[in-house]
C-alpha cells in the first residue's frame, strides 16, 4: 500500500474566529514556522488551509493506527486470548483504542476534514489463540504508536491538535510499559521516547493491513 | 474545478470553534504568565525531575524492593537522573541558568515497600500533567520534541508502578484514554508538601515553580 493511499481525506479549514487565529500564531511560534508562513497566514489565504491539510492528514494517519490497534484489541479480548490480571490491564487498552478512533473521527470531521475508512486487517496465525504472540503483537503495535506519535509532535500545526494527540500518546506509552512488562520485556528502553517518521510506521504496519 | 477548491470556498459554514472544543477541553493552559519563556518552563521541569531524582536515590538505597521491582525503580531512578542532566544542560544551551536542587523532605515515604511506590506514583503521575500542561507554552521545537518524549517516559513509570501496586487498571495503571494536563499551580500544590521548610517555597529552586 503506498503511503498516500489510505489518505483519501479532503482537508479543509480556515480560521473562523480569533481564538482560532490566536491558536495557530501561538503554535506557529511553538513549531518555529517560518515567519513569512505566520505572517501570510492573516490573510486566511491558501497558506493556512495547507497548513491545516497537513494536520489532517496527520490525523488520518492517527486514526488508521489507532483502527488497528482497536481492531486487534477487540479481537484478542473477545476470543478469550488472555485471562486474569492479564485480561483486566488488557481489556482497557481495547477500551482506549476505541476512544481514541471515536475521538479522532469526530475530530477530523468537526474540523471539517473526511475520515479515512478503517482498512481491512490480517494477522498471523496464531496471533488471537497464543497468549504470548497476542501480548507480543501488542507489545510491538504499541511502541509502533509511541514513536508515531512522537515522529509528528514537530510537524503538527495546529495547538490543540497537538495537545490531543499528547494526551493520547501519554497513554499509549503506558499501554507500552505495561505490555512489555507482561512480555518480559523493557517497560523504560530510554529516558525520553523515541521517534520514526509515517514512512518507517507505515512500512511496519504494511503487514497487517490486508485492503 | 476540484472539490477542495469548492470546500474551501465554502469552509466559512464550518464553525471550526466547535470542532475545537472536544480539543480545548483538554488542554489545560495555565495563565499566560506562569512561564515567559522557554527557559522558565524548563526551569519548572527542572525542579520537578529534581524531586523525582533525589525521590528515587533515597527510595533505592533503602532497600525495600528486590527483584524486578527493585531493577525497575533502579531504571527510573536513572531516567529521572537523566532528565535532570538533559534539561540542565538545554537551559544552558540556550543562555539561561538552571535552578539549584531543591531542599526537600520525603517524610514516612521510605517506611516501607507500599509507603515508597504509593508516593512514587504521586510522582509520576504529577510529571505526566505537568510535562503536559507546560508544552504549550513551549516555543522551540526541539525542545517540545525532547520534552513531549520526557513525558511519555514519565507515563510509562506511572503505569509500572501503578501495577507494581496492583492498583485497580483504569484509574490506577491508567488514567483514562486521555492524559490529563495540569497547571502549574496544581503542580505546585502537590509538590509543596516535600519541598523541605517554609524558605524553599519563596527563594531557592521553589520559587520558579
Amino acid at each position: 500500500m503506498a503511503e498516500k493511499e489510505i489518505f483519501n481525506g479532503e482537508a479543509v479549514m480556515s480560521f473562523e474566529n480569533e481564538h482560532d487565529r490566536r491558536n495557530f500564531l501561538k503554535w506557529a511560534g511553538i513549531v518555529g514556522v517560518g515567519s513569512s508562513l505566520a505572517v501570510a497566514g492573516f490573510s486566511r489565504g491558501s497558506v493556512s488551509a495547507q497548513a491545516e491539510d497537513s494536520d489532517l492528514e496527520i490525523l488520518n494517519y492517527a486514526l488508521t493506527l489507532e483502527y488497528l490497534e482497536a481492531d486487534f484489541y477487540n479481537r484478542g479480548v473477545d476470543g478469550g486470548v488472555v485471562s486474569g490480571r492479564e485480561l483486566a490491564l488488557v481489556t482497557p487498552i481495547r477500551d482506549h483504542e476505541d476512544a481514541h478512533v471515536a475521538a479522532l473521527t469526530s475530530t477530523i470531521n468537526d474540523l471539517g476534514g473526511t475520515p479515512v475508512k478503517s482498512p481491512k486487517f490480517k494477522y498471523p496465525e496464531g496471533t488471537f489463540t497464543e497468549k504470548a504472540t497476542f501480548l507480543e503483537t501488542a507489545s510491538v503495535f504499541e511502541e509502533l504508536g509511541v514513536t508515531a506519535y512522537h515522529g509528528q509532535v514537530t510537524l503538527i500545526k495546529n495547538v490543540d491538535i497537538l495537545a490531543a494527540a499528547a494526551a493520547i500518546a501519554g497513554v499509549e506509552s503506558r499501554h507500552a510499559a505495561i505490555l512489555a512488562d507482561l512480555t518480559g520485556g523493557n517497560p523504560f528502553p530510554a529516558p525520553v521516547e523515541d521517534t520514526a517518521t509515517m514512512k518507517q510506521v507505515l512500512k511496519a504496519a504494511k503487514p497487517f493491513i490486508k485492503s | 474545478m476540484d472539490r477542495r477548491f469548492f470546500l474551501k470556498g465554502s469552509a466559512a459554514v464550518i464553525p471550526a470553534s466547535v470542532g475545537l472544543q472536544m480539543l480545548s477541553t483538554r488542554w489545560a493552559f495555565a495563565q499566560s504568565a506562569d512561564f515567559g519563556s522557554d527557559v522558565d518552563v524548563l526551569n519548572y521541569a527542572l525542579t520537578l525531575e529534581f524531586l523525582e531524582s533525589e525521590f528515587y536515590r533515597q527510595g533505592n538505597d533503602a532497600g525495600l524492593l528486590s527483584g524486578k521491582e527493585a531493577k525497575y525503580t533502579q531504571t527510573i531512578g536513572a531516567d529521572e537522573d537523566a532528565h535532570v542532566a538533559a534539561i540542565t544542560e538545554t537551559i544552558m544551551k540556550i543562555g539561561g541558568t538552571p535552578v539549584e536542587a531543591p531542599a526537600v523532605d520525603f517524610g514516612e515515604a521510605f517506611k516501607s515497600r507500599d509507603s515508597f511506590l504509593e508516593t512514587a506514583h504521586v510522582f509520576e503521575n504529577l510529571g505526566v500533567g505537568a510535562y503536559l500542561g507546560a508544552a504549550g507554552f513551549i516555543k522551540n521545537k526541539d525542545i517540545l520534541q525532547a520534552a513531549a518524549g520526557i513525558f511519555g517516559v514519565e507515563a510509562r513509570h506511572a503505569a509500572v508502578i501503578g501495577n507494581m501496586l496492583r492498583l485497580e487498571p483504569e484509574g490506577g495503571v491508567y488514567m483514562g484514554s486521555t492524559e490529563t494536563p495540569q497547571d502549574k499551580a496544581a503542580v505546585l500544590k502537590a509538590a509543596a508538601p516535600f519541598l523541605a521548610g517554609a524558605g524553599a517555597m519563596t527563594g531557592g529552586a521553589a520559587a520558579t515553580l
